[in-house]
């Protein structure tokens, strides 16, 4: 018994996979900083529509004239004098991976994007550094008037006027420092258009590499649903580790017409020199559901926290996340939802771990408008502490303005039970495997919404970095 | 001069644009008269008498009144605090227990119509020491408090019960810190109320578990009741941990009377306006009567009655 007491010493995840480098074979780097006039050869190298043009550079006036925010995790170590935020790499949008570069067809094979394809996505977007460098869309969704492509491709499309109509129109350049960045330098990203009362079965998948060493990602993704349809979008990133910080500040825009669904998952494992500071949002209209699924696992520093607007009368939505925090990591994840339609709902349901001095962070937001009567709002949080080396807060808060409105809130901290522990060795587990089956269990909530490929993947992830000698 | 000061902090920020980081008040520092600083030492042993302290402010439009009380080892005593203030009225309660002592404090606060209460009270913990807060918001005016305990020594404890009612226009704004320090100490904080017309309400809770405070457990409730068209309820419940082997949690409920709540009523003959009000007078009775002092329950419960309106009404609950 007194054994179970002892500490199991937890190493740091496997990232072999994720972490091999490729050679830069880039066809342009943008030089480092941030200045009027490398935003106006970005509009060069981008060929911009005039107002896109104009758009960066009052991005880039209003990202000067904004504070670092004075909350959440300290960025001192980003300096942006010192991030590239252009790498163009040497090959041109494909649609066939064999005509991908093969150094770069190799890292998105380890990654599984390809096998995935194969298996179960309806279409895939590729970006490597700043470009796409492949997108492709089965044709059978394509003929039933499904829009996937890359975000160039739709601003000089006959989508362009929806692009230009809905570009920056959720998270505006005002919105925070970053989001202004964002609008002054953003590069690649997905345009998803799906006409009303199209149902696709199987998801969508945009995955973004970022291979170049201090280098940002400043991908955008903008997605529309009409009314009485439904998407799965899926998410996901990854990063070799460098010595340098690299900066990932994309933009998510979502659109959720009237009795639309959209899920929106994401697998995030940026290495850990990487500075994510993210931003997405989604207007949902009469009738829509927005569901979020997130399983932060990776990254230097995070601030990632999703934003539902539940505009119509009716609308839903549900967040669901996990967040893994290790050595040298500092996470602060969570949602904000606005409620302003009648009778809406919303429900977050979240797992932070702390382990090896990493810090966790659930913060979150949940405003009811005055006009949001009959509105239900439910919170619940847990969080697991692995060792007195890490850290673990909850920052919730609740601005409810009219009394027709019911809204729950429920957290929790604490470690790992030794009961529990005590139990599964007694059936004849390693204390290694039962503090990992646990910590598995614990984060069940984001793996059963995952389709099942991806349940895998985050469950072994969580089971790599539990891996460790007791000791 | 008044200028806007900031008190209320959050031990940890989070988006400005909630408005939740602090409150701000206009508060004129250079006028402020400051009345003679009080200070108790409390008998060793268990106290027969309560210590009763009546502040309010001196006709000045600030003031400032600052009272120390300590507890020393082995003891015990309760201690009553009114204040009534007319104008803008800063009280600082510093309060030091001692170890294996325990100390019940009740805390009325009751500015009037166009007063502001704002009170600050600090609560250091020695090790086995146990504090209870009784604190009742009753009055008409404004009413900012802000409560930090210091749970220093191993097996301390402290339990805070706020009740309050928000009427008219009224910012009713808490904010509760405790810092748990020592190993296996308790923290228990609960917030209950209602609110009605326009009043603006913000609670602040925030346990934090510093390292090294093992085996320590904290929890913290709010139960928000919206019985006005404009009322604004802000709830900020934090957890913050830099220990393993702990145990925190927090919970909130806000929203109106319930429907089978208000169908109970109503089926016995009462009608909703009147429920509403048997409600929102049941958080501070409860918390009345559990400050088990005759004197003191019947005066928070005929303030409660006469910003009610219901005086009279609940003579036979006294």
């Amino acid at each position: 018994m007194n054994n179970i007491k002892e500490k199991s010493r937890i190493e740091d995840i496997d990232r072999s996979i994720y972490d091999i480098k490729d050679e830069e074979h880039d066809a342009f780097r943008m030089e480092e900083g941030l200045t009027p006039e490398i935003v106006e050869k970005l509009s060069d190298e981008k060929n911009d529509p005039e107002w896109m043009r104009l758009f960066r550079q009052r991005s880039l006036r209003i990202y000067n004239e904004m504070r670092i925010p004075d909350w959440g995790p300290s960025i001192d170590g980003l300096d942006i004098d010192h991030i590239a935020s252009y790498v163009r790499p040497n090959t041109k949008m494909q649609n066939d991976w064999k005509n991908v570069p093969q150094d770069i067809k190799d890292t998105f094979d380890r990654l599984g994007i390809p096998q995935a394809e194969r298996k179960s996505l309806a279409g895939v977007g590729a970006q490597y550094d700043s470009e796409l460098v492949y997108h492709n869309v089965k044709r059978e969704v394509a003929a039933e008037g499904v829009v996937y492509t890359d975000m160039e491709s739709a601003l000089n499309s006959e989508y362009a006027d929806m692009v230009r109509k809905h570009f920056m129109k959720l998270v505006t350049p005002n919105d925070h420092k970053f989001a202004a960045l964002h609008g002054a330098v953003w590069s690649g990203g997905s345009f998803v258009y799906v006409p009303k009362g199209v149902h696709l079965s199987i998801p969508l998948q945009s995955y973004f590499r970022l291979n170049a060493k201090g280098a940002g990602q400043f991908e955008h993704t903008l997605i529309i649903l009409d009314e009485d349809s439904s998407l799965h979008f899926i998410e996901g990133c990854s990063a070799p580790k460098y010595n340098v910080a690299n900066l990932h500040a994309g933009c998510v825009e979502l659109y959720v017409g009237k009795n639309a669904k959209l899920r929106y998952s994401t697998i995030e494992n940026w290495s850990k020199n990487m500075y994510n500071l993210n931003t997405k949002r989604a207007v949902v209209e009469e009738g829509g559901t927005i569901e979020w699924i997130s399983g932060s696992f990776g990254s230097h520093v995070g601030c990632l926290y999703p934003m539902s607007i539940l505009k119509g009368n009716g609308s839903k939505m549900e967040f669901t996340g996990v967040t893994f925090a290790g050595n040298g990591q500092n996470l602060d994840t969570g949602a904000k939802v606005v409620h302003v339609g009648e009778n809406t709902s919303s429900y977050m349901n979240t797992r932070s771990i702390s382990k090896d001095g990493g810090i966790s962070t659930f913060r979150s937001s949940v405003v009811v408008e005055k006009s949001a009567k009959g509105a239900k709002s439910s919170v619940s949080c847990q969080s697991l502490m692995l060792d007195s080396q890490s850290r673990s807060d909850t920052v919730p808060v609740m601005d409810i303005r009219t009394k027709d409105a019911a809204v729950g809130h429920e957290a929790k901290i604490g470690s790992i039970s030794g009961d529990a522990i005590f139990y599964l060795m007694s059936r004849g587990m390693s204390e290694e495997d039962a503090r990992a089956l646990i910590v598995s269990g614990f984060a069940d909530n984001v793996s059963k919404e995952l389709p099942v490929e991806y349940a895998v993947e985050m469950n072994n992830l969580i089971r790599l970095e539990m891996k460790g000698s007791i000791g | 001069m008044s200028e806007m000061i900031s008190i209320n902090k959050l031990p940890t920020r989070t988006w400005n644009r909630l408005s939740v980081n602090d409150a701000k008040i206009a508060w004129d520092e250079e006028n402020t008269a400051l009345l003679a600083d009080t200070d108790i030492q409390c008998a060793h042993g268990r106290s027969p008498s309560p210590v009763r302290l009546s502040l309010s402010d001196g006709g000045a439009s600030f003031t400032r009144k600052r009272v120390r009380l300590s507890v020393p080892q082995n003891s015990s005593v309760k201690v009553f605090v009114d204040c009534r203030p007319e104008n803008s009225f800063n009280t600082i309660l510093d309060l030091t227990v001692g170890k294996n002592s325990d100390v019940k404090l009740a805390l009325r606060a009751e500015p009037s119509h166009g007063g502001i209460c704002v009170n600050k009270t600090t609560v250091r913990c020695d090790e086995n020491a146990k504090v209870e807060m009784i604190t009742l918001l009753v009055g008409d005016g404004d009413v900012y408090l802000d409560n930090l305990a210091e749970l220093v020594g191993d097996n301390s404890l402290l339990k805070s019960d706020i009740a309050y009612i928000g009427c008219g226009g009224q910012a009713v704004d808490m904010n509760v810190v405790v810092n748990h320090f020592g190993k296996n100490t308790k923290s228990e904080i609960n917030a209950a109320g209602a609110l009605k017309d326009s009043a603006k309400k913000v609670f602040r809770g925030s346990i934090d578990f510093k390292k090294g405070s093992s085996g320590s457990v904290g929890a913290e409730n709010e139960t928000v009741l919206m019985l006005g068209d404009n009322v604004v309820n802000k709830t900020v419940p934090l957890i913050l941990c830099a220990e393993e082997n702990v145990d925190g949690s927090h919970g909130a409920t806000i929203g109106e009377l319930d429907r089978d709540t208000l169908f109970y009523f109503e089926s016995r003959g009462i009608d909703k306006e009147t429920a509403e009000n048997i409600m929102a007078r049941a958080a501070v009775e409860r918390l009345a009567h559990l400050v088990n002092d005759e004197e003191f329950s019947d005066e928070i419960l005929h303030a409660i009655d006469r910003k009610l309106g219901t005086e009279g009404e609940n003579d036979n609950a006294v």
